[in-house]
């Protein structure tokens, strides 16, 4: 454990450090997707100063939930850049390079990619979004308030993290899944950022059952916010992210294990 | 210039080979709607009108600002690449106009974007989404002129920003965000009409609303006689301004220009 700890921080400072090569260059792009990602809360922000709630959601409900989005991919991207860019992996042969080092093959990836620049974009974002909005939303905060934060974080970033081990290992079978991700994450992502009930069933359904987006943001939200239209859905899956997180983790993590036998180099 | 136009028809033909890419942009373009059509359905809450402005104005809006937005997007990396590989050497030898032939490659790509992206994107949404019919035939083709003319708008600042890549290690975060403000500002987030007053009045000195909200006005119908005639005029010095800017920048950056190697 304490070897896997001191090779995440050697990868990091190497990581960084590359990164920040072009310390002007660096801060632009941070700043670039943070404003990317902002634009649409932006637009928000302004449609409110006319309509004032959205399903009576206040702007201020909204920031908290838009902050768990951004907070979960500023971690996941941390720890799963190497699984969202999986197919370049293997299509550039680098797959190979991992396999013959002395550590666990999803251990090395897990550790050593992070696209730092997006992180610092979304998290920042993310952690803003937070501290404007936890005080105005009327939760109390104390200890286990604080404590169940953190755990839907942490689930938010393992929902995610298995959606893309579950891409990485179709990567084994066709090299390129780009398509999959841009309709199963991303288009799927620009959806889950607002509230889930806004949307036509069919598409609330693709939310919590086929990417349960809902269990990163919404429903997790719901349990600090208790807003009326949580009255669409039963009560207790304002508690199962953790649940959800997990299993879904263990499945993906299954499948991967199984695909790895199908990995057939591309290289020569 | 049948040069240049060969040039279009060329990368017109060229997005025709790519049949996955194709079907997934539609389905991009028409997520993204369904998106802000769901925000505003829920915003509108049953409503008929907010301030004068109907649901299906809201969502004629989008479908245009938003549809053109996501299918004009395109790669802006472009001149970047051809300095960065030094490719761009060989460009500016042959007997063409390298910045006209990028605009009327672009346009190819433009146009193949409206009829295989745009149109079918519109088509499919008109099944669900409450869309406005045009007020007139008449209608229809301004909104078309304006449209084009939108285009060279929204080009122009591609190629400001594209071209300073003669001076930075890398253009992309510019590019991002130049892509951000135009998408909020041009009202491809947030229809013009519920800006705030501040904002929708600053806006009037920019071209962000000849890109997209001249054609939605247009196709609805909302501007009469001299009014059109003022927002095609505001469009065409928009376009003067920015091509001068451009010309400026690309100038100045070919001159700075050093390829190594070849």
């Amino acid at each position: 454990m304490k070897d896997i700890i001191s090779l995440f921080f050697a990868y990091a400072k190497s990581g960084l450090k590359s990164r920040f090569q072009y310390k002007l260059d660096a801060i632009v792009v941070i700043f670039a997707v943070f404003l990317r990602e902002a634009g649409g809360i932006i637009a928000m922000y302004l449609a409110l100063l006319k309509f004032d709630t959205i399903n009576n959601w206040n702007i201020d409900e909204l920031l908290f939930l838009f902050s768990l989005i951004f907070i979960t991919y500023g971690i996941f991207i941390v720890f799963f850049m190497a699984l969202r860019d999986f197919s370049d992996w293997i299509k550039h042969g680098d797959f190979d390079r991992v396999m013959v080092r002395p550590r666990g093959l999803l251990t090395q990836l897990v550790l050593c990619g992070a696209d730092w620049l997006a992180a610092f974009g979304h998290g920042t974002l993310g952690i803003i979004l937070f501290i404007v909005s936890a005080n105005k939303v009327g939760i109390q905060w104390d200890f286990g308030m604080a404590v169940y934060y953190v755990v839907i974080v942490i689930s938010g970033v393992l929902i995610q993290g298995a959606v893309f081990l579950i891409f990485s290992a179709v990567s084994f079978y066709v090299v390129e899944t780009n398509s999959l991700k841009e309709i199963f994450y991303w288009n799927m992502r620009k959806f889950a950022i607002y509230p889930l009930s806004i949307y036509h069933k069919f598409i609330q359904s693709i939310l919590i059952f086929v990417v349960p987006f809902a269990f990163v943001n919404y429903f997790p939200a719901q349990f600090f916010l208790r807003k009326a239209d949580m009255a669409a859905y039963p009560d207790w899956v304002m508690y199962i992210s953790p649940i959800v997180g997990i299993v879904l983790y263990i499945i993906a993590y299954s499948f991967w294990k199984f695909s790895l036998r199908y990995y057939k180099s591309t290289g020569n | 210039m049948n040069t240049y136009i060969q040039f279009a028809v060329i990368k017109f033909r060229n997005k025709m080979a790519y049949r996955f890419d194709y079907l997934l942009g539609i389905l991009n373009t028409l997520l993204s709607f369904v998106v802000y059509w769901s925000i505003y359905k829920a915003l509108y809450d049953g409503a008929s009108a907010v301030d004068g402005v109907t649901f299906s104005m809201v969502t004629t809006n989008f479908i245009i600002s938003l549809g053109l937005s996501s299918a004009f997007s395109k790669n802006e990396m472009f001149l970047q690449d051809k300095i960065k590989q030094g490719t761009i050497a060989n460009e500016l030898l042959k007997p063409v106009n390298f910045k006209l032939r990028m605009l009327f490659e672009d346009i190819g790509e433009g146009a193949f974007s409206v009829v295989f992206n745009f149109l079918p994107t519109v088509v499919i949404a008109a099944f669900f989404a409450e869309l406005s019919a045009p007020s007139s035939a008449v209608n229809i083709f301004l909104c078309l002129i304006s449209v084009v003319l939108g285009y060279i708008v929204l080009w122009q600042i591609s190629f400001i920003v594209q071209s300073w890549s003669f001076w930075l290690f890398s253009v992309w975060g510019l590019v991002t965000i130049k892509n951000v403000i135009i998408n909020i500002l041009a009202g491809a987030y947030i229809p013009m009409w519920f800006m705030p007053d501040w904002l929708k009045n600053a806006i009037r000195f920019t071209p962000f609303d000849s890109i997209y909200f001249t054609p939605v006005q247009l196709y609805l119908g909302e501007l009469q006689g001299w009014e059109i005639l003022i927002n095609f005029a505001r469009q065409i010095l928009w376009i003067v301004i920015l091509y001068g800017i451009g010309e400026l920048c690309w100038r100045k950056g070919i001159k700075r220009l050093v390829v190594q190697g070849g």
